[in-house]
């Protein structure tokens, strides 16, 4: 049982009955509908568990008190449980099938949920949106889906990575694959962590080329640190602010 | 993104707006399309309402040039403003389109 007083459970399109066992195992009471609220004002956190919702409702989804998404699919109620319990402590936490974080802006979202917690200018903003974004691309096309960069600034090139996104994302073994994230804030900064579950990869100066290879370099242009980890299915950015 | 094109005279001006990701591939397909289907010999990227941009986006305009350019027509990118100026000025993309403001 996670000893938690302040974090409290929502779901969006799940069924009542999964979402009573999973507050039970969790240790988390559920947030109480509306018109049940009582006392001043929020939980200081929300983690809402997204069952069969539209993703295009879920924009903005970090702003507090909402500090956790995480899309059931196929997951087990062990997995679950883990990332719930990684939100009851305190970390910004999202966790999408690859076909409905291909639907969200999440990197936008990211800085938004961050900017509402720290003062941040806007420069310093669009850059680590933009890092961001380019590590959870990275997880999605190149690790979840499999699809190799555009080799060449053709429309050939162009055409071929269309047509592999395209197929990639229509088969479900490629579009259920997960796409975590999660984000930690401290005194100095964030810690902002990607995971995908594709094949993961070794970087190699000469891949670094093609119009999406940059994005490696741009992130470690922007990010204060940057590693690898778990085989090159998770990055690991930190950003002081 | 999204797009709208008007053609006058000898220029083409297709206004984008929104975000330009790697998740526009299908867009730009159809972009780079009709860019070169029209007979404008001057082919402008109005981007005063893009909001975002990011490195497969910069791949797909390098792209668009390379075709255009193959079909001896001009291409330039205008009115870039916030985060899309600043990636462009960072990537220096200047050096390979030509850029108004």
């Amino acid at each position: 049982m996670l000893a938690s007083q302040v974090t409290v459970l929502h779901g969006l399109g799940v069924p009542s009955e999964r979402l009573a066992c999973l507050a039970v195992a969790g240790g988390l009471p559920l947030w109480p509908a509306e018109d049940d609220r009582v006392g001043d004002g929020d939980p200081e956190r929300i983690v809402v568990l997204v069952g069969s919702v539209d993703p295009e409702s879920l924009d903005n989804c970090w702003l507090r008190p909402f500090a956790a998404w995480i899309e059931l699919g196929i997951l087990s109620d062990a997995a679950v449980l883990n990332k719930i319990a990684l939100a009851a402590s305190g970390v910004l936490v999202a966790s999408f099938t690859t076909v409905t974080a291909n639907r969200l802006t999440l990197a936008r979202d990211i800085v938004e949920a961050v900017g509402s917690r720290r003062e941040i200018g806007s420069e310093r903003r669009d850059d680590i949106e933009l890092a961001i974004h380019e590590a959870i691309s990275n997880a999605l096309v190149h690790g979840n889906l499999q699809v190799e960069s555009m080799k060449g600034l053709t429309m050939s090139a162009l055409d071929r990575f269309s047509e592999d996104i395209s197929r990639r994302i229509s088969d479900p073994d490629f579009a259920n694959r997960r796409l975590d994230v999660s984000c930690e804030l401290d005194a100095g900064g964030v810690t902002v962590e990607i995971a995908d579950q594709g094949a993961g990869f070794i970087v190699v100066e000469t891949d670094r080329c093609g119009p999406c290879g940059r994005g490696l370099d741009l992130i470690s242009g922007i990010a204060q640190s940057c590693q690898l980890l778990d085989g090159g299915r998770r990055i690991r950015m930190r950003f002081d602010l | 993104m999204d797009y709208s094109l008007d053609i006058k005279d000898q220029e083409a001006v297709v206004r984008l707006s929104g975000r330009l990701t790697f998740n526009d591939h299908a867009k730009l397909r159809a972009l780079i399309k009709e860019m070169i289907g029209n007979d404008a010999k001057c082919q402008v990227l109005d981007l005063s309402s893009l909001e975002f941009v990011d490195s497969a986006g910069i791949g797909m305009l390098l792209i668009a040039r390379e075709e255009l350019e193959g079909q001896n027509k001009k291409f330039l990118l205008r009115r870039a403003a916030g985060q899309v100026k600043r990636v462009l000025t960072v990537a220096q993309l200047g050096k390979l389109i030509t850029i108004e403001d």
